[in-house]
């Protein structure tokens, strides 16, 4: 680790990837105080965060960079605006855009700059922050991660090619290209931007950013409050399919209670809830019931959330019951948000 | 009520076996990593279910207990709980699991199973000596009708050998591909019929079932895509383009299956014909798949994902032969009708209920009578088997 501490992060870099300690070194070295923000000159960075907080809630990556005083302050202020918005799904998009925001650069990075320099970055990154030992093949081409990493991380994609079988595999380790590579840590980026946020305590905000915060989230609490009492009313066919057959008592497969169970998490029913679906299973054993729930919502074992399988999914494991209404979603959760 | 009789002294004539071994040889049981961390469990003979969520400090409570009760089978968590005694299992804390994979023999498809393999009724024990063409699935109990049998099978040494072969192939994935360090591999025989394969490797001890089930996948040659070897479907239907992945050909199964199908990073045309000859894509890739299922190692997917699980203990006896579940150093060498036969043999005198040969201990069996008196190690590995009962 030590000499991993002696590399030093150029400014650009810091612009590029703000949520780095360095970043924060940066803000104490230059005693950085709150009140500061109430100043005129910091209104342009404040509407610059709240400009980055909508593009990314609406999936798109902000990718424009300024000098790298004003990126470190940027991403620090959409940080406390998020916390006081205080919308867990908002977090969540925030979280994901941000860590393609990384990913972008981080990839870029890899594909233009010098060994060296890609190398220290590199390894800095991934080590300092995601415990990840990456390593610059033989030939000078391509990256080698541990198989065992490789596995902790790549074995939660949905994508056939990710499973290690469709990897080339030495050794001990994979080898991946610089996309590849930065699309392993997106997961853990995308973590990383969401438990700052969750361990942050607010100070007492200046007029300008908590005047932000509040449009924001009377912005955007409309949309999450609407798309949540438009999901729990209006099931997909899937879901519906499903939900007939357990009440009938027949014996559902597993797949179709993972559906089932991620969809009705996906869409906010208490675990309670969720368990009492399962009643009529015929196998239906509450303890264990409970336990599947709650592993998949992230709850126990390797606190993974899962997600809902896809769409294309459903239909390759035959619990895809498409009516009209589905035409154009890739995802159940869809269902129901984009008739509006 | 005879046949209760016999039933009860056949078991006391195993489970006396038994204690004697556990009494006698409790150094051959070997102390678990972090045993405060593991759950146990154990079985008795003659009932069903099993004992589960026990905890032993140490060896010498663990050995009392065997000594006391004689265990038909013992077992001991591949997982570290924080609390290995708590229910339900997420209360027990997990820490971690080490990762193991099973070869069983009877998974091998072996041409010689049939010729060494007895049916034994469930009802009333009677044995039907080993039929090559008989069909498990019309079985009838010339004694008593019965509908279901037991199918036991003396494993001969081409099943151990096929075993062996399989573990082989296992190492050479494990060494060459995941990197593994030889000795952080240990090879066990089963006690019946395969082998455990045990890995004492840090770094994979926090592995989920999901990245488990990838491994699994990789070893045993599941889910490979045509485009890992080069083979890109274009999106009309069936065509498709050949062009070489950026990381090469060189390692793993790219390098399996190219040698197989003799091509390299310069055979873009080879390839191509390979495929058409095959009839195109979606042909090629059935092709592949049952290529790749032919050339991965045949192990229990159940097993390695499951990381809650308790495995037979090294160096106990398993009840389905009265062999224990033994290192073995020397894949090679090692004889499993020798190295781990570890009873006594002190004479046991027994009804054998069909003609049978065996091999253990260098001491070759081949009885043909009804009655026979028997060295204890021999006697209880055909109680064991069902195919005799105590005298």
């Amino acid at each position: 680790m030590s000499n991993l501490s002696s590399i030093r992060m150029a400014g650009s870099d810091l612009a590029k990837y703000p949520f780095l300690n360095e970043a924060g070194e940066y803000l104490r070295e230059s005693s950085f105080g709150w009140e500061e923000l109430d100043r005129p000159d910091m209104k342009y960075i404040i509407d610059r965060a709240a400009e980055r907080i909508e593009m990314e809630v609406d999936g798109k990556i902000y990718d424009n960079l300024e000098r790298y005083e004003i990126e470190i302050l940027t991403f620090l202020i959409s940080l406390v605006i998020i916390k006081s918005i205080g919308i867990d799904q908002v977090l969540r998009k925030f979280a994901l855009a941000e860590a393609r925001r990384a990913e972008k650069f981080l990839t870029e990075d890899l594909r233009k700059q010098s060994e060296i320099k890609r190398r220290s970055i590199f390894t800095k990154i991934f080590e300092d922050l995601f415990k990840l030992k990456i390593i610059i093949s033989e030939d000078q081409r391509l990256f080698k991660v541990r198989v065992v990493d490789y596995l902790a991380r790549a074995s939660h994609f949905h994508e056939q090619e990710w499973k290690l079988i469709n990897r080339l595999v030495h050794n001990g380790y994979v080898y991946l290209d610089a996309d590849e590579t930065v699309r392993l840590i997106r997961n853990e980026l995308s973590v990383l931007i969401y438990d700052k946020v969750k361990g942050m305590t607010l100070p007492i905000l200046p007029q300008g950013i908590k005047s932000k915060a509040d449009q924001l989230r009377l912005k955007l609490i409309s949309r999450y409050e609407r798309r949540r009492s438009a999901a729990v009313t209006d099931y997909p066919p899937c879901i519906k399919h499903a939900l007939e057959v357990m009440n009938r008592g027949d014996n559902l497969p597993h797949s179709a209670r993972v559906m089932l169970a991620t969809y009705m998490l996906a869409i906010g029913k208490p675990v309670d809830e969720i368990v009492l679906m399962f009643e009529k299973a015929p196998d239906f054993n509450e303890k264990i019931t409970r336990y599947q729930v709650e592993h998949l919502a992230g709850m126990k074992g390797s606190h993974t959330k899962y997600s809902v399988p896809s769409c294309d999914k459903l239909r390759n494991e035959n619990l895809c019951f498409a009516t009209a209404e589905c035409d154009g979603l890739i995802n159940p959760v869809q269902f129901g948000r984009k008739k509006k | 009520m005879r046949e209760n009789l016999i039933a009860v002294k056949t078991i006391s004539v195993i489970k006396k076996a038994f204690r004697e071994y556990y009494f006698n040889q409790s150094k051959a049981i070997e102390e678990p990593l972090k045993m405060e961390q593991r759950e146990f469990g154990y079985m008795h003979f003659g009932q069903a279910g099993m004992l589960r969520h026990l905890s032993f400090k140490s060896m010498k409570e663990l050995d009392a207990v065997l000594v006391r009760e004689a265990p038909s089978d013992v077992y001991c968590s591949n997982a570290y709980y924080r609390f290995p005694t708590q229910q339900p299992m997420q209360e027990k804390q997990w820490l971690g699991a080490d990762l193991i994979f099973d070869i069983d023999g009877k998974d091998l498809g072996m041409p010689c199973v049939p010729s060494h393999s007895y049916s034994v009724c469930i009802n009333c024990g009677y044995v039907s000596p080993p039929e090559q063409d008989e069909e498990r699935s019309s079985y009838s109990c010339p004694s008593c009708t019965c509908k279901k049998a037991d199918h036991v099978s003396i494993p001969c040494s081409k099943c151990i050998d096929g075993s062996k072969k399989e573990v082989r192939r296992l190492m050479d994935f494990l060494l060459a591909d995941i990197g593994l360090e030889h000795n952080a591999i240990n090879i066990y025989f089963s006690g019946n019929n395969g082998f455990h394969v045990h890995i004492n490797d840090d770094a994979c001890i926090s592995l989920d079932p999901q990245a488990r089930s990838d491994l699994v996948g990789y070893i045993s040659g599941t889910g490979l895509m045509l485009e890992s070897i080069g083979v890109r479907k274009t999106n009309t239907e069936d065509l498709f383009s050949i062009k070489f992945p950026k990381s090469g050909l060189t390692y793993g199964w790219r390098r399996r299956i190219t040698e197989k199908l003799k091509i390299d990073m310069t055979s873009a045309i080879k390839l191509k014909n390979i495929v058409n000859q095959n009839g195109g894509y979606n042909a090629f890739k059935v092709e592949l798949d049952t290529l790749a299922k032919h050339m991965g190692v045949r192990i229990d997917p159940q097993v390695t994902t499951d990381v809650h699980r308790v495995f037979r203990m090294p160096g106990t006896l398993n009840s389905k032969s009265g062999l224990s579940k033994t290192k073995s150093s020397d894949l090679y060498s090692f004889d499993p009708f020798v190295d781990a036969c570890l009873l006594g043999d002190g004479k046991v005198s027994v009804r054998v209920k069909t003609p049978v040969k065996l091999k253990l201990k260098r001491n070759s069996f081949n009885i043909s009578k009804e009655s026979a008196e028997m060295p204890a190690y021999a006697a209880v590995y055909l109680m064991c088997k069902g195919l005799a009962e105590a005298y």
